[in-house]
């Protein structure tokens, strides 16, 4: 495999070279323009606050590549388009990207309608899509031209799941979620996990994104009398599910996805997530070199800003984007071979990452147990709450 | 006299309370065929309730309403559109947008022929498919009516003609009026309810519309008519009811009328009366 | 049972937090008859003044208090005098248009300034908790009800007993007769619009500081539920809003305890269709009212169309279509085929909302519908998408009438606010009626586009099966206007008791007017649905019913050509506007505000 690899490199770079001789001026324009990738995703509307953490993650990571020598020497950039997470929106992004001959691969975008709205187009246009925020079963299924990092949550929810019932001992579960594309996923993984652990759902409540008010929903879960309350949530909403769950008296163990891992879960939950279990990808403390260089990083250039999920999500995205386009070079079909041959791409979420090319996701997330001690993610040390 | 036979409309009793207020108190009427009555009576008589009680724009509390011996009471306006009874508006209810012709067009549709299937469900999708398909009887149709419309804007003289084509918000008041009575005899109507046709009029086009109505009359079109203008209330009225706070306070022939010591009391009681108001505003 | 007790002091609780917006509502209503879509953004622009106040300047909360109020009266100041001010003699349809330009322009400027990322806004009173039931409740609990109902009472008194209250209920009745009366109407409206806005602003800052988070997408949320139960109590009547209120929250909350959570918003919008149904003025008007005052030519701008030559007609169709022969990109052509699909649904707002005067704000739904009958058939009994196509639009045109039909009785903002409530719950029934449309997961993998056995999946040919389909409507929409029809429509539209008192049946026209645009927005919904592969109840949102307003207003309500060209412009705009990223929606919000300003009746005026 790496044989070949180093075949066709060193073939590319011999063209490239003959190339050079003889289209000097071009192969100079060529060098001197930055790689460029697309990135469609939301800067307005309901879900403008994911693109904003997107740039954060990606401007680390181009930092860093740029840092260590670009691209083969040349400089990776994104262009950024807003959707909106707008299918119809995403759909007109595609056709732009697919006829700018200077993107070689695309990114996002952000919700499942919006992303998977274009998938048509990308894999007839024959430019990768990756959408490393699409946990959406299907996503993957639009093609070979769909490609993601985003943690399949046949992986994630059975972390959790153990987490909660095999470390925490829970044994009667409510679980709430949002009710997405993602949360019901996500919630059938999850049930289906805990009950093979022995475990038993006593209620399930999926509620809309815009919810802010749990206080009867609350009283349901009350009334089934659960040991513990499991949360696939948003930081947003989990953090006005842990708040109101505590004015409401439930003391119950409460234990919560990834996606809550957030500095502004802490900020918006205040006292009321204290003791709250997170299973995560990465934590601060974690002594692996990729996270501490991630959150150094980033902590550095936006002025003591803690990361979060969403910004790791990006930053790792940014990173494998950029091992494609060394292996592929700026070919969009070679692209889309690279996916299948690169290897061990260091990474914050899954440790060293490689693509399962059947199922063009990568396997193997990483897992740690926090929990909120002191207004602070700790790691779990054992001692139940 | 047309009396004896069976009246074309009859109201017993009707009345119509809005809150603790009793705008039309019991009226009992009856109209022959052929014949034109008034209802004269001061601002806020109920005259223009019992118009609305009539066509069906509004349901009495209490008593009936018959037309041609029929238990009308409280039937919707569009059936009443449909048994022929037409009206004018107090304020001159033109569509504004809507050409002077297709605004007289209006007052034929019901007796268009796509809209008559009463089916529910598949008498609409008919008209819908009629309207798209168009066949040649319903083009034919449509040119005929649009021949009639000229024919009754041919009664106003050059009034409406030239303006045929323009958007009723554009034409002068008097004129609105015009169109709206135009509008009412496109329907062909058995019954006519005249709501104050001269309102905002100067004297010759008064004279002009008092012409219309006699001629209409002449026709042998019956009338109900709520006029402030007793000159012409007294030329073209077979009978003249009074109406005050709801009640019937006098009726009978105009001459009549315009002695009894209870209408003279009613006009001088309230003050400005609506007649001096009316000829004040003229 | 103590659960009930649980449920019903719960939603009293959340009741108490929809009133705060209510009573703005309705002291707006109650002298302009307008809704002001606006009112959830001062509630927005007050939370985050107030955070401004609390995390930045660390002042005490009776301070805290005093500065939103200000600040936020400023705001509704402003908004009055230059936003709703010089459309008082313009038609109706127009200060509720500015109201949502006017709210699209606050929330940008709010979330461009602050970022959008939700913020903690901590409460300012100590955190003791009462025991209540099965709960607890805290200071906050008691603020909030004590504003709510000491604001809704003062306003009362205010109404009923004082100089300019009793200018401002002479307002609401009559403006004319008022105005003749020596009352100031633009004094009135002004201190109207600074007390609601005072009120909406401090509403903010509470419930902000209730749930310890504010953030850019509360706006439409508060204004949503705000509406619900201020219609309910009573469009206009003050303390019949906070009773709407605690009646809507106690609705939800037993539709939560009976039904689950995801059913909630089910409820509270089922509660406004019934309660506009059965008591259009609310649960506290007087029974029966008399007949209202004609409203005639007022509706909509009155205006002479701009006649655009058939001949001009035919070149530009001709132009369109060989489009594609010509050398232009993919993303140009793919812009294009948004803005036939717009267009089509275009075509159908304009046809009720513009020649029947049904200004719908739900009219999202009906693509949804389409969208959904022709995946589900096309995927599970493999109907060849063409007809499934069709059948999305006749199950459109027949589930869209038989839903919207509850609206027809209403008239005025009524209407609107019926079709945005029946819009939520066609998105909510999506979303929960898992066995038949997947629910939140959506439907993936549906075919591409095909006629006749043959896939049509390249931009040029997705660009010309769309194309041909919206000129195909648009000439059919033509035929329409032209017959009996078009001119019945127009008359119900210009004034609908005296098209009544001429036979036409309000019911009879109104569905056909739905029938057939919904037959428009279904195809539309159907296209869309096979050209994106996947959808799920978020692909059809409130968003495209406002959107699809605006495009209607801006081609000139009624006017087909104008649907397109509305479509056209407004799928293109943001498309230009890329450049501004951030900022486009900015732009678009302010745009809207200059159309309906200074071109009510659109590019090429109503018909």
């Amino acid at each position: 495999m790496s044989n070949i690899n180093r075949r066709t490199l060193v073939k590319g770079s011999l063209a490239a070279a003959i190339a050079g001789t003889a289209l000097s001026r071009a192969a100079f324009a060529d060098s001197a323009e930055p790689i460029l990738l697309g990135v469609s995703g939301p800067l307005t509307g309901p879900n403008a606050q994911y693109g904003t953490q997107w740039k954060q993650g990606f401007d680390l990571a181009l930092d860093e590549i740029l840092a260590g020598g670009g691209i083969n020497g040349r400089k990776l950039a994104y262009s950024f388009e807003d959707s909106q997470s707008d299918p119809r929106q995403s759909v007109a992004i595609a056709q732009k990207f697919i006829s700018d001959p200077r993107i070689v691969l695309e990114l996002g975008d952000f919700s499942s309608p919006a992303s998977m709205a274009a998938s048509p187009i990308y894999q007839r246009g024959g430019l990768v899509q990756f959408g490393f925020t699409n946990s959406h079963p299907d996503f993957t299924k639009g093609g070979d031209f769909m490609w993601s990092t985003s943690v399949s949550q046949a992986d994630e929810q059975p972390l959790l799941a153990a987490y909660a019932v095999k470390k925490l001992g829970l044994k009667k579960l409510a679980v709430l979620h949002l009710n997405t594309d993602w949360g019901r996923t996500s919630r059938d993984y999850f049930n289906n996990a805990a009950k093979e652990y022995g475990a038993e759902i006593v209620v399930t409540e999926g509620y809309i994104a815009e919810e802010r008010d749990f206080r009867s929903t609350l009283v349901r879960v009350r009334d089934a009398n659960p040991d513990g309350l499991v949360l696939i949530s948003y930081y947003s909403d989990g953090a006005l599910i842990a708040r109101q769950a505590r004015q409401v008296g439930l003391k119950q163990v409460i234990c919560a996805a990834s996606s809550v891992y957030s500095p502004k879960f802490l900020e918006l939950g205040g006292d009321a997530v204290e003791d709250v279990h997170v299973g995560t990808r990465y934590f601060p403390e974690d002594p692996r070199p990729e996270v501490q260089k991630f959150i150094a990083g980033f902590k550095k250039k936006y002025n003591g800003l803690e990361p979060d999920a969403f910004n790791a999500y990006a930053y790792d995205a940014m990173n494998m984007a950029a091992a494609v386009v060394k292996i592929g070079g700026t070919d969009r079909k070679a692209i889309r071979d690279a996916f299948t041959k690169v290897k061990d791409v260091p990474s914050v979420i899954f440790g060293a990452a490689t693509f399962d090319v059947a199922s063009r996701r990568v396997k193997g997330a990483m897992n740690a147990e926090l929990v909120v001690r002191k207004g602070q993610f700790a790691l779990w040390d054992g001692k139940p709450t | 006299m047309a009396e004896a036979h069976a009246p074309l409309l009859s109201l017993r009793g009707l009345t119509r309370r809005f809150g603790g207020l009793t705008a039309v108190d019991g009226i009992d009427l009856d109209l022959a065929k052929g014949g034109l009555v008034s209802i004269i009576g001061p601002n806020g008589a109920g005259k223009t309730t019992l118009f609305n009680l009539v066509t069906g724009l509004d349901r009495p509390d209490a008593g009936e309403v018959r037309f041609e011996g029929q238990d009308i009471t409280g039937l919707s306006p569009e059936r009443l559109a449909g048994g022929g009874i037409a009206r004018t508006f107090q304020l001159g209810r033109v569509f504004g947008n809507l050409s002077v012709m297709d605004n007289v067009l209006i007052g034929a549709h019901t007796r268009l022929r796509a809209v008559k299937p009463a089916v529910p469900v598949i008498g609409p999708l008919l008209e819908l498919g009629l309207a798209l398909l168009r066949p040649s009887s319903v083009k034919a149709e449509e040119e005929r009516l649009r021949e009639e419309v000229k024919t009754i804007l041919a009664r106003f003289g050059e009034r409406l003609l030239p303006r045929i084509d323009q958007p009723a918000y554009s034409l002068s008041y008097a004129n609105r009026r015009r169109v709206e009575i135009a509008r009412a005899l496109a329907l062909k109507p058995r019954l006519l309810l005249l709501d104050e046709p001269t309102a905002g009029m100067n004297p010759s086009e008064t004279t002009e519309m008092q012409g219309l109505v006699a001629e209409l009359k002449a026709e042998g079109l019956t009338i109900l008519l709520i006029e402030h203008k007793l000159e012409m209330v007294m030329r073209l009225s077979d009978r003249v009811i009074v109406m005050d706070e709801g009640k019937k306070i006098a009726e009978g022939p105009g001459e009549e009328v315009r002695k009894d010591p209870k209408v003279i009391e009613a006009y001088l009681g309230h003050g400005l009366s609506g007649t001096a108001e009316q000829e004040s505003a003229a | 049972m103590a659960s009930w007790l649980d449920y019903t002091i719960n939603g009293l609780i959340v009741g108490n937090v929809y009133a705060l917006v209510a009573v703005g509502l309705a002291l707006i209503f109650g002298v302009s008859r307008l809704i002001n879509f606006a009112q959830g953004s001062i509630y927005l622009v007050g939370a985050y003044i107030g955070w401004v106040a609390v995390v930045q300047l660390h002042t005490p909360l009776p301070i805290t208090i005093i500065f939103v109020a200000v600040v936020a009266a400023l705001v509704g100041l402003i908004i009055e005098r230059f936003g709703l001010r010089p459309l008082q003699n313009s038609v109706r349809i127009a200060p509720l248009l500015a109201t949502i330009g006017i709210s699209f322009v606050l929330d940008q400027l709010v979330m461009l300034t602050f970022s959008p990322n939700p913020r903690a806004l901590p409460s300012q009173l100590p955190d003791v908790r009462f025991q209540l039931g099965g709960g607890t409740i805290g200071p906050l609990d008691l603020l909030i009800a004590g504003v709510g109902i000491s604001s809704a009472l003062s306003l009362f008194v205010f109404l009923r007993y004082s100089k300019l209250g009793w200018a401002v209920r002479a307002a609401s009745q009559d403006r004319d007769a008022a105005m003749q009366m020596g009352v100031d109407v633009n004094r009135v409206n002004q201190a109207v619009f600074g007390i609601a806005a005072a009120l909406g602003g401090v509403s903010g800052l509470l419930v902000g500081m209730y749930y310890n988070q504010i953030d850019t997408a509360m706006s439409l949320q508060a204004t949503l539920k705000g509406v619900v139960a201020e219609v309910v109590g009573g469009a206009g009547n003050v303390p019949g809003a906070v009773v709407g209120s605690l009646l809507l929250g106690l609705v939800e909350s037993y539709g939560v305890a009976v039904f689950g959570t995801s059913y909630r918003n089910l409820f509270a919008f089922l509660l406004l269709v019934v309660v506009l149904v059965l008591r259009p003025n609310g649960l506290f008007a007087s029974a029966r009212q008399a007949p209202p005052e004609p409203l005639t030519g007022t509706f909509i701008a009155p205006s002479r169309p701009v006649r655009i030559p058939r001949w001009a007609l035919a070149v530009a169709v001709a132009a369109f279509a060989v489009l594609p022969l010509l050398p232009v990109s993919f993303y140009m052509l793919q812009t294009l085929i948004n803005a036939w699909l717009l267009g089509m649904l275009a075509l159908s707002l304009t046809l009720v909302a513009g020649t029947i005067g049904q200004v719908s704000l739900g009219h999202a739904a009906l693509l949804a519908i389409g969208a959904y009958t022709s995946a589900l058939l096309s995927l599970t009994l493999a109907v060849p998408v063409g007809l499934a196509i069709i059948a999305g639009g006749l199950m459109s045109a027949a589930l869209g009438t038989i839903l919207i039909s509850p609206s027809f009785r209403l008239r005025g903002h009524y209407v609107s606010i019926a079709t945005l409530a029946i819009g939520e719950i066609v998105s909510l029934v999506i979303l929960n009626w898992e066995s038949v449309t997947r629910g939140p997961i959506g439907i993936s993998g549906i075919p591409p586009l095909s006629l006749f056995g043959y896939d049509l999946i390249s931009p040029n040919s997705v660009y010309w099966f769309s194309f041909a389909v919206m000129v195909a409507l648009a000439l059919l929409q033509a035929r329409l206007l032209s017959s009996h029809l078009g001119r019945s429509f127009r008359a119900i539209r210009d004034d609908d008791i005296a098209a009544r008192a001429y036979g036409l049946s309000l019911n009879r026209y109104k569905s056909l007017a739905f029938i057939f645009g919904g037959f428009a927005a279904g195809v539309s919904g159907g296209i869309a649905a096979h050209l994106y592969s996947y959808i799920n109840h978020e692909t059809f949102n409130t968003q495209q019913s406002i959107l699809a307003l605006t495009v209607v207003i801006l081609g000139g309500l009624g006017n087909v050509v104008g649907a397109v060209v509305g479509a056209v412009a407004l799928v293109g705009l943001p498309e230009i506007f890329r450049i501004a990223a951030e900022y486009r929606i900015l732009i678009y919000g302010i745009v809207l505000l200059l159309l309906v300003r200074f071109r009510p009746q659109g590019l090429l005026g109503t018909i």
